[in-house]
């Protein structure tokens, strides 16, 4: 695909004075129908997920499955390489000694799970994302510090951005501006 | 907003616990004059699971005063008057302090031990003698006594007057006190229950009666929040949130219980030497082997997948069930550590361990709600008060 064929995504972005200001005014956003949007503060933002209609996150299920791996992989090699592969006698023990498994299948567990909660995480929210087109406003680097802003993309919807722009002023926003560009 | 006025009610209930303690104790006096030795093993049994619980309480009080904690101070009241049942313990210490020759073999008969063991004992009578053991108990019971009946008197000065520095008091004794009413209560557990066998030696030991009595102290509290409903109660004013980070303090530390187990248990295991061996031989092999593997899986696996989910912290009566059956599963854990000295044949509950059960116990609440009633059961006059009705997490 050449470049001069791309389409062109735009969005609309709000900003708020205050934490609750945007969460409410993205509630009501939700309820008017629009789709796509989402919030960004410089703190996790109080019942931002509950005002987007996002569903329950998908990371304790990646959680989960770490941890299994991490349990099932450990005793399967502890097993393998102590009472099959190399059989030692230790002290007199038998070489299927299950006590002596639980601090490496712990560790294993436990590294599994963090690692499936951190890149879990960061492929959910599909970072990392060196460019997006909202790096264009220069206003939106304060949700980075004191900011709190809505993006509403306009492709899901047949409202037209000025439209957009006067209803998110008649909800409180203080700065209201629209950025065009390409997401990759 | 709610007005909490003095809490009057509960009388009904304080006045059944204290029947049943008296009942219960009566029993087990009859116990102690039928069958001397293992009567005093069911009070003993009994004796450590309650009195674990209310140090652990204060442990628990200490925590949060050091960690300036504000969100449970909707909760601290329940757990000053729980730290606070203490000097009755002191009291219901006395048949162990009466009966010890029965209990401890390196008191009174020279036990059937070979010479080389009784050379051993010999060789620890410096610390396990009759005087100092009871010096030590005195001393337990007086830092406990003395660090809980400050905290909770000054927080109920604070409902009448508000002064500040009241709470900047609680702050520093709580948090002052913390290093020495843990390591009484350590101390408290080799003294009372690890010298029952006294060549076992394991450094874990206090730790294992601790974290198992934290939890059990996390789940009365648990339990009492939401049973504590009705007319100037605390807990019509706890929300989801605080019944979350009520479960979470249960998962974590029902998890370092597991923790403490298994450390005390590889450790023993994987070194096999014969002074330490026989303590796990006789609770976790043979006829006690149910016993240590319902342990296991009661206060470990099944709390685990419970309390995981947020959901089911939040719901009052999921909560309250979870709670009450770890308190059933810290009751078999502390019952497992007493009676197979007395009874190595097999797990059996002899009658003296019931009535002792209900009888410290009833007589630990029937003095808890004593001390509840007459008072506000929140900190009225605690500058985080709003802060805690008002907490989100």
């Amino acid at each position: 695909m050449s470049a001069e064929t791309k389409v062109l995504d735009s969005w609309v972005l709000a900003e708020f004075a205050t934490p609750d200001a945007l969460v409410d005014a993205t509630r009501q956003m939700r309820e008017k129908g629009y789709q796509g949007m989402d919030t960004y503060s410089p703190y996790p933002l109080h019942g931002g997920s509950e005002a987007l209609g996002l569903p329950p996150s998908r990371v304790p299920f990646i959680a989960l499955g770490g941890a299994l791996t991490g349990i099932v992989t450990a005793l399967a090699f502890q097993t393998y390489m102590n009472t099959i592969d190399y059989p030692l006698n230790i002290g007199g023990r038998p070489t299927f000694s299950l006590p002596a498994w639980v601090p490496i299948t712990f560790e294993l567990a436990v590294l599994l799970t963090a690692f499936g909660i951190f890149f879990g995480l960061l492929g959910l929210s599909r970072l990392p994302q060196p460019y997006h087109p909202v790096f264009e406003s220069e206003e939106f680097r304060s949700a980075s510090t004191h900011g709190y802003w809505l993006s509403v993309p306009t492709a899901e919807t047949t409202v037209k951005p000025d439209d957009i722009k006067n209803q998110l002023t008649s909800l409180g926003a203080t700065h209201v501006t629209v950025v065009t560009g390409e997401k990759e | 907003m709610k007005v909490m006025e003095r809490f009057t009610g509960g009388r009904g209930p304080m006045l059944a616990a204290a029947a049943v303690g008296a009942v219960g104790l009566g029993v087990t006096a009859v116990g102690f004059a039928v069958d001397t030795r293992r009567a005093l093993f069911g009070y003993l049994f009994a004796f450590a699971y309650w009195a674990g619980i209310a140090v652990a309480s204060l442990l628990l009080l200490g925590a949060w005063h050091a960690s300036r904690a504000r969100w449970p101070v909707v909760l601290r009241r329940m757990l000053e008057t729980m730290a606070a049942t203490l000097p009755l313990f002191a009291l219901l210490f006395l048949p162990i302090l009466v009966g010890a020759s029965h209990l401890y073999p390196w008191l009174g008969e020279p036990p059937p031990l070979s010479e080389k063991d009784l050379k051993k004992l010999e060789h620890k009578r410096a610390w396990l003698n009759q005087p100092f053991w009871v010096v030590r108990s005195v001393l337990y019971f007086a830092v406990w006594s003395g660090v809980g009946e400050f905290l909770l008197r000054w927080s109920r000065r604070q409902d009448d007057t508000g002064e500040l520095k009241l709470t900047q008091w609680q702050w520093w004794l709580g948090a002052g006190a913390l290093p020495l009413v843990g390591l009484a209560m350590s101390f408290a557990s080799l003294d009372w229950l690890m010298s029952l066998e006294p060549l076992f030696v394991s450094t874990v030991y206090g730790l294992y009666w601790f974290s198992g009595a934290f939890v059990g102290a996390l789940a009365m509290l648990t339990l009492a929040t939401t049973l504590a409903r009705g007319p100037n109660l605390y807990g019509e004013l706890v929300n989801d949130s605080h019944r979350a980070s009520l479960g979470k303090f249960l998962f974590a530390f029902s998890v370092f219980w597991a923790y403490m187990a298994f450390s005390q248990f590889f450790l023993i295991w994987i070194a096999n030497l014969p002074h330490e061996v026989p303590w796990y031989v006789l609770r976790a092999k043979g006829a006690w082997e149910p016993v240590a593997l319902f342990i296991v899986n009661a206060r470990f696996l099944l709390p685990f997948f419970v309390l995981l989910s947020r959901p089911f912290k939040e719901h009052r009566r999921t909560l309250a069930v979870t709670a009450g059956w770890l308190l059933l599963a810290h009751v078999v854990d502390t019952w497992w550590l007493v009676v197979p000295v007395v009874s190595p044949e097999g797990p059996r509950v002899h009658w003296a361990d019931v009535s002792a059960f209900l009888g410290v116990g009833g007589a630990a609440v029937a003095f808890t709600l004593w001390r509840l009633r007459g008072h506000a059961t929140v900190p009225v006059g605690d500058p985080y008060l709003r802060e805690s009705l008002r907490y989100g997490g």
